[in-house]
C-alpha cells in the first residue's frame, strides 16, 4: 500500500529529524552558555617560525599544560605578586637560556622581574629531558605575544651541564 | 510533513535557549551532608550537618572564629603556601569569586592554611597583600593548630581530605573544594576550586544563598 509506504517513510524522516533536534539542542546548550572563549595565543607564531620550531611549540604547550600551568597560568600571566609572569617577562626574554636551569633545578630565594619583586620558590623538575626543556622554552618564549629565536639542543645540553 | 519536522527544530531551538540560560534564582540551594531525625514533641524534626565551633588567626592576629560569620554566607576552602600543585589555580580562581562579591558585607572567604608551621601570621598577610587582597575585612587567610584544621576539613566539618602525606607533592595532600556555607553553618555547595566552570557556578550560586536572607 502506497500510502503505508509513505508512512514508513515519514517514519525514516522523523528519525532523522530527531538527530538533527538533538545535535541543535547540544550545540545550541554548548554556545549559548559556554564562558569564557578560549583565546588563540598563536596567531602571528604560525608566520614567525619555522614548521619544526612549530612542532616544538606546539608539544611545549602540551608540557606546558602538564608542568608549569597550574602556577604560571594558562595566560602566561602568573599569580598577582605571588608567581611571576612569563608573558612579557624581562626575567625570561632577556636570557631564555638561563630558564633552562629554572626548569631543571628549580629556583629558591628572590628575583626581580618587570621590577617586581618576587620570593615563591619554583619547584624542580628533574624528569625533564633537555629536549622537553627545549619545547617548553619555545613555547613560553614565543607565546602570548613574547617573542624569541628558538635555541639549540647543544646550547641548552651545556648549559644544564654547567654550574 | 518535512516542513512541519523544521518547525518543530525551530520551536524546540527557541524553548531550549530560553530555559537552559535562565536564572533561576528562586530556586534552593541543596543543604548537603548527613542528616538526623529527632522527634520533638510527636514531630520529626531534621537535624542538618553544621561546621564545629572553632578558632584560628587571621592574617591580620586577628582571632578569627565560628562567630565572626555571623550574619554572613562564606566560603571556605584549604590550601599551603609552598604547594606547587593545584593552590595557585585555586587562589586565582577564589579571587574571580572575591572580586565579584568583596563589596557585599554578608559576604566572607576563609580560607585555612593545612602547613601552619610554615604558614605563620606574617607569611600569611605576606602572601595576601602579594595576592592583592589588602586587608582581613572580606578574605581571611588563617592558620591555627594543625590538629584543629585537619579536623574542621574533615568529615566534622568541611567534609573534604586534608592532611600530611609525604608522598604528595609539597608533602600535604588537600582537596580544591571550595565550600559554600550558609548563616546557619549548613553546607550549601561543594565546587572544584581548580575548574573555572564550576567556581562560575559557585558565582551563580551565590546570590541565590544571599538572596535567602533577604527580607
Amino acid at each position: 500500500m502506497s500510502s503505508r509506504d509513505l508512512k514508513s517513510g515519514n517514519w525514516t524522516l522523523g528519525v532523522g529529524s530527531l538527530k538533527l533536534i538533538f545535535v541543535s539542542l547540544a550545540m545550541l546548550l554548548l554556545y549559548a552558555c559556554g564562558g569564557t572563549g578560549e583565546k588563540s595565543d598563536n596567531e602571528n607564531v604560525q608566520s614567525r617560525l619555522t614548521t619544526d620550531d612549530l612542532k616544538m611549540f606546539a608539544v611545549g604547550q602540551q608540557l606546558y599544560k602538564r608542568y608549569c600551568i597550574n602556577c604560571h597560568m594558562e595566560n602566561g600571566e602568573g599569580l598577582g605578586k605571588l608567581i611571576p609572569p612569563l608573558k612579557n617577562s624581562d626575567y625570561l626574554l632577556n636570557d631564555v637560556l638561563r630558564s633552562s636551569r629554572v626548569i631543571k633545578y628549580g629556583l629558591k630565594g628572590p628575583i626581580e622581574i618587570n621590577g617586581q619583586s618576587y620570593n615563591q620558590p619554583m619547584p624542580a623538575n628533574p624528569d625533564l629531558t633537555p629536549f622537553e626543556i627545549l619545547e617548553l622554552l619555545v613555547y613560553i618564549s614565543n607565546a602570548w605575544g613574547n617573542e624569541s629565536d628558538v635555541l639549540s639542543l647543544e646550547e641548552i645540553e651545556n648549559h644544564l651541564k654547567s654550574n | 510533513m518535512e516542513k512541519k519536522a523544521y518547525k518543530l527544530v525551530l520551536i524546540l531551538l527557541v524553548l531550549s535557549s530560553v530555559f537552559s540560560c535562565g536564572a533561576e534564582r528562586k530556586q534552593k540551594l541543596p543543604i548537603l551532608g548527613r542528616q538526623e531525625f529527632k522527634e520533638v514533641n510527636g514531630t520529626l524534626d531534621t537535624i542538618f550537618h553544621t561546621i564545629p565551633d572553632f578558632s584560628f588567626v587571621d592574617q591580620d592576629s586577628v582571632t578569627v572564629t565560628h562567630e565572626t560569620f555571623e550574619g554572613k554566607i562564606y566560603v571556605a576552602d584549604f590550601f599551603f603556601g609552598t604547594c606547587p600543585t593545584i593552590c595557585p589555580i585555586m587562589k586565582q580562581q577564589m579571587l574571580r569569586v572575591y572580586e565579584s562579591f568583596k563589596d557585599n558585607p554578608d559576604f566572607a572567604i576563609l580560607s585555612h592554611t593545612i602547613d601552619p608551621e610554615h604558614d605563620t601570621v606574617a607569611y600569611l598577610k605576606d602572601f595576601s597583600l602579594r595576592l592583592g587582597i589588602p586587608d582581613n575585612s572580606v578574605w581571611k587567610f588563617v592558620t591555627g593548630v594543625q590538629d584543629e584544621i585537619y579536623e574542621i576539613g574533615s568529615a566534622n566539618g568541611y567534609l573534604v581530605p586534608v592532611g600530611e602525606d609525604q608522598d604528595a607533592p609539597g608533602g600535604f595532600i588537600h582537596s580544591g573544594a571550595f565550600i559554600l556555607i550558609d548563616q546557619e553553618k549548613r553546607i550549601r555547595g561543594i565546587y572544584d576550586g581548580t575548574k573555572p566552570i564550576e567556581v562560575g557556578a559557585l558565582i551563580n550560586d551565590i546570590p541565590k544563598l544571599l538572596a535567602e536572607y533577604e527580607q
